[in-house]
C-alpha cells in the first residue's frame, strides 16, 4: 500500500467514524434514558435517507434543506415512540422487550418504504456530486466532506447542549441515577422522551449525510445495525465519549481494511471488534458502571 | 383468581386420599394432546394439493425452529434475535458435506448439528459474558456475520447463486417428497417437545428458570449460571441447526439471505412469544399462527414487503398486549369465567379440614378462609 494511498483511505476513515459517532451518540442516548438498545435507529437511518432522497426528488431542492422538516419530525416521533411505545413496557423486562418493539418498528419501517418507494435503488444526483477537493494529496468527494462537516456540527451542538444548557444536565443526571435525578426535581419522564427525540433527531441529521453520496435501498439498514451496535458495545454502553473514539477507530480501521481487502471483510472487522471485545472487557473499552449489567 | 385455585389445587395435591376432581382435568388434557396429535399426524391426508401440503411442511419447520429457540428463550429468559446463525449454518453444513463429502444425507444432517454446537461454544462463552441488551446484539451481530461470509465466500456456500442439496429419497415424487419431509420434522419436533419436558422437570430447568426470575439471586444460591446457560444455548442451537439442516434436505436450494435472516430469527422470537414461552405448546401454537399467516400473506401478496409490515405489526402488538402469551392469557380467561373458580366454595369447612389432617399441615390461619371464599366472587363481577 502506497503511502498516499494510505492516507487517502485514513482520511476517508475519518470522515466515515465522524458519521458513525453522531449514529453511535444518538444510540448512547436512548441507552442512557431508557437502556433501550434502539435496533430500529438505523431503519430511521435510512427513512430520513428516503426523506432527502423524496425532498430532492420532488421539489429538485439541495437535499439538505429537507433537514428542516426531518429532524423537528424525527424529533417528535421520538419523544411520541418514548411516551406511548416504550414507557409502556414492563421494568422487569424492559431490556429485552424493547428490543423486540424496536426491532418490530424497524421492520415496519423497512414494510413500509418497501410498500411507498419500492425496492428499487435510489440515489441523489447533485451538482457536487462528483466533484473532489485536495486535501494534502488526498483526494476527497465533496459530498463526503459535506456529510462529516453536517455530522461533526450536529455532535458539536450535541455536546453543548449536554454540557452547557440546563436540559443537558437534567438529561445527564438521569442517565447517571434516574431515582437521584428524581429526587433533586428533574421529570425524569419527560427528560427520557426529550432524550429520545435527540436520539433520533441524530439519524435525521445522519441519514440526510449518507443519502448525499450513498445509494439507498429499504433493506439498506441491516448493514448498519451491526457496525453500529458493534460501536457501542466496544465504546462501552452509556458512553458517550466512549462509542465516539470506538467510532472513529472503528471507522478508520474499517476505512484502512478495504483497501486491502474489499468491503465485505472490512465489515467482519466490526464483528471481530464486538467479539473480542466481549471476551477481554466485557462491559466495554470505556464503559463504566452502567455497562456491566446489561 | 390464581389465588384460590392455587390453594386449591395444593391441597387437593397434599391429600392422600384419590383426587377426584384431577382425572377429568388429565383425562381432557390427554383428549385434547390426542386430538391435536392426530390432526397434525392426519394433515399430509387432508391437505387438498400438494402446495398447501408443502406449507404445512414450511410450518412444521417453523414450530421445529421456534421450540428449539424455547429452550433458550424460554427457560433462561435471554432473547436471542440470532437464532438464523444456527440454522443457515445446520443447513450449509449438511449440504456441504453431502455435496462435498458424499456423506450420507441423514449422516451429515446429524454431523452439521454436532458442527453447530462445536462453533456455537465459543460464540456461546463470549455472548453469555454479558446480560440482556448486549447478549441480544451480539446474537444479532453473528448472523449478519455469517451472511457476511456466507455470501462472500463463493467456493464453499455457492453465494447468491445458491447451493443445491441432493434430495435425499430421489425416487419420490414431489407430494410424496412433502409428505415424508413433514412427518420428519413432526418426528424432530416431538423429540424436541419431549427434551423440553424432560427439562421442565429437572433440576437442571429449575436452575436455567432461576437465572430467567434472578439471574444474580440463583447466583448467589449457587446455581452454575454460566454453565447453565452455556448448555442451554447449545441444545437450542443444537436443534435449530438440526431444523436448519432438515430445511435443507427438505428445500434442496440454500441461499444465503434466507438461511442467515434476521427476519427468521425474529420469526422464531414472534411465534415463542406469541404462543407463550413458559409453555411447552407455546411455540407450537405460535409457529401454527404466525407460520400459517406468512404463508398465507406470501399466496396473497407474493413479492409486496406486506408481509413484512404484518410481522412488525404482529411482533409490537405482542410485545405490548401479551408479553406472555396467548396460552396464558386464554388460561387466564378460562380461569376467570370456567368452572374451576367456584371450586373451592364446594368444599365444606369439614372436607377441608379433613383435607389438611389427611395432609398433616394443619389448617390455614382461620383469617385466610373466608377471603378465598370471597374471591371467585370478585372474580365473576369483573
Amino acid at each position: 500500500m502506497s503511502g498516499s494511498l494510505l492516507f487517502q483511505s485514513l482520511v476517508l476513515g475519518v470522515l466515515l467514524g465522524g458519521l458513525y459517532a453522531l449514529l453511535a451518540a444518538g444510540l448512547t442516548l436512548y441507552f442512557g434514558v431508557m437502556r433501550v438498545v434502539m435496533i430500529a435507529h438505523s431503519a430511521f437511518l435510512i427513512l430520513a435517507a428516503y426523506l432527502a432522497w423524496y425532498f430532492n426528488d420532488q421539489t429538485g431542492w439541495d437535499p439538505l434543506l429537507s433537514l428542516f422538516v426531518t429532524v423537528p419530525l424525527f424529533f417528535a416521533a421520538g419523544v411520541g415512540m418514548q411516551r406511548l411505545l416504550i414507557a409502556r413496557l414492563r421494568p422487569a423486562t424492559l431490556t429485552m422487550m424493547s428490543v423486540l418493539l424496536t426491532f418490530a418498528v424497524a421492520l415496519l419501517i423497512e414494510g413500509m418504504i418497501g410498500l411507498i418507494w419500492s425496492g428499487t435503488q435510489r440515489r441523489i444526483q447533485l451538482p457536487y456530486s462528483g466533484s473532489n477537493v485536495e486535501f494534502f494529496g488526498a483526494s476527497i468527494a465533496v459530498v463526503k466532506l459535506v456529510a462529516f462537516v453536517l455530522a461533526g456540527a450536529s455532535l458539536g451542538l450535541l455536546y453543548l447542549l449536554l454540557t452547557k444548557s440546563r436540559f443537558g444536565r437534567a438529561l445527564r443526571a438521569t442517565i447517571q441515577h434516574k431515582e437521584a435525578a428524581q429526587l433533586v426535581g428533574i421529570k425524569t419522564d419527560r427528560v427520557a422522551g426529550l432524550g429520545f427525540g435527540l436520539g433520533l433527531a441524530t439519524a435525521a441529521v445522519g441519514g440526510t449525510a449518507l443519502a448525499l453520496d450513498a445509494t439507498i435501498y429499504p433493506s439498506l439498514h441491516w448493514h448498519w445495525v451491526g457496525p453500529l451496535m458493534a460501536i457501542i458495545v466496544v465504546g462501552g454502553l452509556g458512553s458517550v465519549p466512549g462509542t465516539a473514539i470506538a467510532a472513529m477507530v472503528l471507522g478508520i480501521g474499517q476505512s484502512l481494511l478495504q483497501v486491502e481487502f474489499g468491503t465485505t471483510w472490512a465489515q467482519t472487522l466490526f464483528y471481530i471488534a464486538l467479539f473480542v471485545t466481549l471476551m477481554v472487557r466485557p462491559q466495554g473499552f470505556f464503559g463504566g458502571r452502567l455497562a456491566q449489567r446489561f | 383468581m390464581p389465588n384460590a385455585s392455587d390453594t386449591e389445587r395444593t391441597l387437593v395435591a397434599a391429600a392422600t386420599a384419590p383426587a377426584g376432581r384431577r382425572v377429568p382435568a388429565r383425562a381432557v388434557r390427554m383428549l385434547a394432546f390426542t386430538v391435536c396429535a392426530a390432526l397434525i399426524l392426519s394433515w399430509p391426508g387432508l391437505a387438498p394439493n400438494p402446495y398447501i401440503l408443502s406449507a404445512g411442511v414450511m410450518v412444521a419447520s417453523y414450530a421445529c425452529t421456534a421450540t428449539a429457540w424455547n429452550f433458550m428463550g424460554g427457560f433462561t429468559g435471554y432473547v436471542s434475535l440470532g437464532h438464523a446463525a444456527f440454522f443457515g449454518l445446520g443447513a450449509y453444513g449438511t449440504g456441504v458435506l453431502i455435496r462435498d463429502l458424499d456423506w450420507p444425507p441423514f449422516a451429515a444432517w446429524l454431523a452439521a448439528g454436532v458442527i453447530v454446537v462445536l462453533i456455537t461454544v465459543p460464540v456461546g462463552i463470549a455472548a453469555l459474558r454479558v446480560r440482556g441488551a448486549s447478549f441480544v446484539i451480539v446474537s444479532i451481530a453473528f448472523v449478519l456475520i455469517l451472511l457476511l461470509v456466507a455470501q462472500t465466500w463463493q467456493d464453499l456456500t455457492g453465494g447468491s447463486d445458491g447451493l443445491v442439496v441432493p434430495r435425499p429419497f430421489p425416487d419420490l415424487s414431489r407430494p410424496e417428497h412433502h409428505r415424508a419431509f413433514f412427518y420428519l420434522f413432526v418426528a424432530l419436533l416431538a423429540v424436541m417437545l419431549l427434551a423440553w419436558w424432560a427439562i421442565d422437570r429437572s433440576r437442571f430447568g429449575t436452575g436455567l428458570k432461576a437465572v430467567r426470575e434472578d439471574e444474580d439471586k440463583a447466583q448467589a444460591l449457587g446455581v452454575p449460571t454460566r454453565n447453565y446457560k452455556l448448555v442451554a444455548y447449545l441444545i437450542s442451537a443444537f436443534f435449530t441447526g438440526l431444523s436448519g439442516g432438515m430445511y435443507a434436505l427438505w428445500f434442496g436450494d440454500l441461499d444465503p439471505i434466507f438461511q442467515f435472516s434476521v427476519l427468521l430469527g425474529a420469526y422464531m422470537v414472534l411465534m415463542a412469544l406469541l404462543g407463550g414461552v413458559r409453555h411447552l405448546y407455546g411455540p407450537l401454537l405460535g409457529a401454527l399462527i404466525v407460520g400459517g399467516a406468512l404463508e398465507y400473506f406470501e399466496l396473497e401478496f407474493g413479492g409486496t414487503q406486506l408481509h413484512l409490515v404484518a410481522a412488525a405489526v404482529l411482533l409490537g402488538v405482542v410485545v405490548l398486549v401479551t408479553p406472555d402469551g396467548i396460552i396464558p392469557a386464554v388460561r387466564d380467561l378460562v380461569r376467570r369465567f370456567g368452572p374451576q373458580d367456584s371450586s373451592i366454595r364446594e368444599m365444606t369447612a369439614a372436607e377441608l379440614l379433613a383435607h389438611n389432617r389427611a395432609s398433616g399441615r394443619g389448617g390455614p390461619p382461620p383469617d385466610e378462609a373466608p377471603d378465598e371464599a370471597a374471591a371467585p366472587g370478585t372474580g365473576e363481577e369483573r
